[in-house]
């Protein structure tokens, strides 16, 4: 299989975790438990659903807020991540997690004109 | 029978002492006496068991009752809310402002007791042998204020209980009571709108008038002064605070300028006087009668009605020139209510410009008119009385609901139903800049008006700064006069400087086409992030950075007002295309428009 990067990855939430298993997804969601390993965490997504998130390296810095991962679903729906990102922080104008979270409502039911978004991986 | 009828309560209503609360008296006769031109009154004769009173008069919105025969000659009645009018001779009117009937004329069939017309000082010790087990006082009658010509009523004089006025001219009366054949009255009433001084000039002459709107515990009622009356009154009366006021000339109302619940309305005269009350607690502030915001879409065109809600959003203030060449500001804002609707609401003149929705204050009008021009919207009319955050409960509970659930709904409007698809609340009428185009905005009698988030794809630097007259609201262009001064012809004056101005003019496009658009002054300013005395300066020294400016400005995304319509030079029709507003794209307000336009297209 191609290296994630370089193959599409759906957005989804906690909910659309099962049917993506094995699959690359980018998965946004606010952190809320860093595991003291520094090698899990969970993220909530718009929907105030957690899911767990698994990383092959300890994060070693200070994780907080709005997180975007990519990764692997794994077959106990968990995110294996390839690569994480905190969003920045911007008080005046905070990421609106729920309104992300029905705007990946609109891609998944509307495949036909998000192509990249939904289509299956190669 | 088992009906008791509250003994004692007629006698208390003759010597003006105090009733037992809600009597319950039984109707002995109903006499309809017409009223001219004005609506018909009814006066009664009504029993407690012991004692008849035939003063009594039913308010005219209690007319229906007597009309329709629900109160008839022996029916019994729980009279809830009446005020007790004196008349100058000392006899006394009961005005019936809220009464039910508790048992028909047929359920009844008869009279109760023996009672017997009050006479002062005289009182009946027996009970009478009737089915009613209770003493009887007669009641005694005096003429009542919708009665016309002498009166017949053989009441006794007894002390009013009502406040007296100072000076004691008169008694004060109820505003229920007013009409136009007393002229000796006092009211004691709140001011609840007081207009600003209007003049007329027509080929009789000239004039001014001020209206206000009064309003006590029976009723309200519209005065205007004129003249001599505006220079005597207007500075006198201050809205919200309460007066006695005096013989004024009642005539009968002309409904249509007015939403004020009376039959008649008064002008004030010479002889009207005007004094202020202290004490005041009970006279109670404006009187609404507030009407969903939900339920604006039942309601017909033009009616006059009273509406309460939170000031969502507000519109800037713009101007428009009337019919007659004036120029008025209006200014549109959206109020939301309880019932999750949103209206649009025009507010004109002075009240437009003073607005301040800052802090999603809660708005009552009092009169507003309802239009069918967008699906429905109100104008607020010069009559109408705008309240912000008024101290009444209806504007508490609003608060309580808005801040705690009210904030969080988009509120969908009542106004602007129509062109649907377009999503989103308010007055904004969202297009693509293809809808344009396939809508064929602006070809109409009247200019159209849209929202549009579109970027800018092109600025035309040529001309597109002029030297304009440095007068104040004055932007004609001005001619070099090549000697240092430079002319304005509007202003007819020539000026050793001139201030620079932009007319800007921007292709913009979204995702479908594009279009020509002009940008005036604040816009034009907008966009290119500088005002235009520093471009101005800045073209003139340094070309460089004056185009640095507008590459700067390209490809930039904005929410814009625009305003279209066809015009016509040399036989070559174009529309032209206005830009009335812009602001930075609220992405998260955008977002939330897109989501909901695509949910309602998939609902259809």
């Amino acid at each position: 299989m191609a290296s994630i990067y370089e193959s599409p990855k759906t957005r989804i939430n906690t909910s659309m975790l099962s049917q993506y298993i094995s699959r690359p997804v980018c998965f946004v969601g606010r952190l809320q438990k860093l595991h003291p390993s520094g090698k899990s965490f969970t993220l909530l997504d718009g929907e105030n659903n957690a899911a767990s998130v698994e990383l092959n390296d300890p994060v070693n810095e200070e994780l907080s807020g709005i997180v975007e991962v990519i990764g692997m679903v794994s077959n106990k729906a968990t995110v294996m991540a390839s690569a994480y990102t905190a969003y920045r922080e911007d008080k005046e104008k905070p990421f609106d997690l729920e309104l992300y979270n029905e705007s990946l409502k609109i891609i998944h039911d509307f495949p036909q004109y998000y192509p990249f978004e939904v289509s299956a991986s190669g | 029978m088992s009906v008791k009828l509250t003994e004692g309560a007629i006698e208390a209503f003759t010597k003006g002492s105090e009733v037992p609360p809600n009597p319950l008296l039984q109707v002995v006769n109903v006499r309809k006496i017409d009223g001219g031109s004005g609506p018909a009154r009814f006066r009664l004769m009504m029993s407690d068991g012991l004692y008849t009173m035939s003063s009594f008069m039913l308010s005219t919105s209690l007319n229906g009752m007597a009309e329709q025969n629900t109160m008839a000659p022996n029916c019994i009645c729980l009279v809830k809310k009446n005020v007790t009018n004196t008349l100058k001779d000392g006899r006394r009117v009961v005005i019936i402002l809220d009464m039910e009937v508790v048992k028909s004329a047929e359920e009844v069939g008869e009279k109760i007791g023996e009672p017997t017309p009050y006479v002062e000082g005289q009182s009946k010790t027996t009970a009478p042998p009737a089915p009613v087990a209770q003493p009887l006082q007669p009641r005694n009658m005096s003429d009542a204020p919708g009665n016309r010509g002498p009166s017949r009523d053989f009441g006794r004089k007894a002390m009013p209980n009502l406040p007296s006025t100072p000076g004691g001219a008169s008694k004060v009366v109820p505003i229920a009571s007013l009409n136009p054949y007393q002229s000796k009255w006092t009211i004691r009433a709140r001011i609840t709108n007081k207009s600003g001084i209007r003049t007329w000039s027509n080929s009789r002459g000239d004039g001014k008038l001020f209206s206000m709107e009064i309003v006590d515990e029976t009723g309200e009622i519209r005065v205007t002064a004129f003249n001599q009356e505006v220079d005597k009154f207007f500075s006198l009366i201050e809205a919200g605070k309460v007066y006695y006021i005096s013989k004024g000339t009642l005539k009968i109302a002309n409904k249509q300028y007015t939403s004020v619940k009376n039959d008649y309305e008064m002008t004030m005269n010479g002889e009207t006087t005007v004094i202020p009350c202290d004490d005041a607690q009970d006279v109670p502030m404006v009187q609404c009668d507030f009407v969903s915001i939900a339920d604006l879409e039942t309601r017909d065109k033009d009616a006059i009605l009273d509406v309460i809600g939170v000031c969502k959003s507000v519109d800037e203030v713009s101007k428009i020139t009337t019919k007659n060449n004036r120029e008025v500001s209006k200014r549109a804002i959206n109020l939301m209510d309880a019932s999750g609707k949103m209206v649009t609401v025009t507010l004109w003149g002075d009240e437009a410009e003073k607005f301040d929705g800052s802090g999603q204050p809660v708005l009552a009008i009092k009169g507003a008119r309802l239009s069918d021009f967008g699906g429905r919207s109100l104008s607020a009319l010069f009559s109408s009385t705008v309240m912000i955050n008024p101290d009444i409960p209806e504007a508490y509970k609003l608060r309580g609901w808005y801040d705690k659930e009210g904030h969080a709904l988009d509120g969908q409007s009542v106004t602007e139903m129509k062109g649907g698809g377009g999503g989103g609340g308010g007055n904004s009428n969202w297009k693509m800049l293809s809808d344009v185009k396939s809508e064929h905005l602006g070809h109409g009698e009247k200019a159209d008006y849209f929202s549009a988030v579109a970027t800018i794809v092109y600025l035309r630097k040529e001309n597109c700064l002029y030297q304009a007259c440095p007068t104040q609201d004055c932007n004609k262009k001005v001619v070099d006069q090549h000697n240092g001064m430079f002319r304005c012809e509007k202003c007819d004056r020539e000026f050793p400087n001139f201030k620079y101005r932009l007319i800007l003019s921007a292709n913009i496009a979204d995702c479908g086409d594009n279009q020509w658009v002009t940008c005036f002054q604040e816009s034009a300013e907008a966009i290119l992030g500088q005002d235009a005395d520093y471009l101005g300066k800045l073209r003139e020294s340094s070309e460089a950075s004056f185009d640095e400016v507008f590459q700067q400005a390209n490809f930039n995304t904005y929410n814009f007002r625009i305003r279209v319509k066809l015009e016509t030079y040399n036989d070559e029709s174009r529309i032209k295309g206005t830009v009335m507003d812009v602001h930075p794209v609220d992405h998260r307000e955008y977002s939330r428009r897109l989501i909901s336009s695509i949910r309602k297209l998939e609902a259809q």
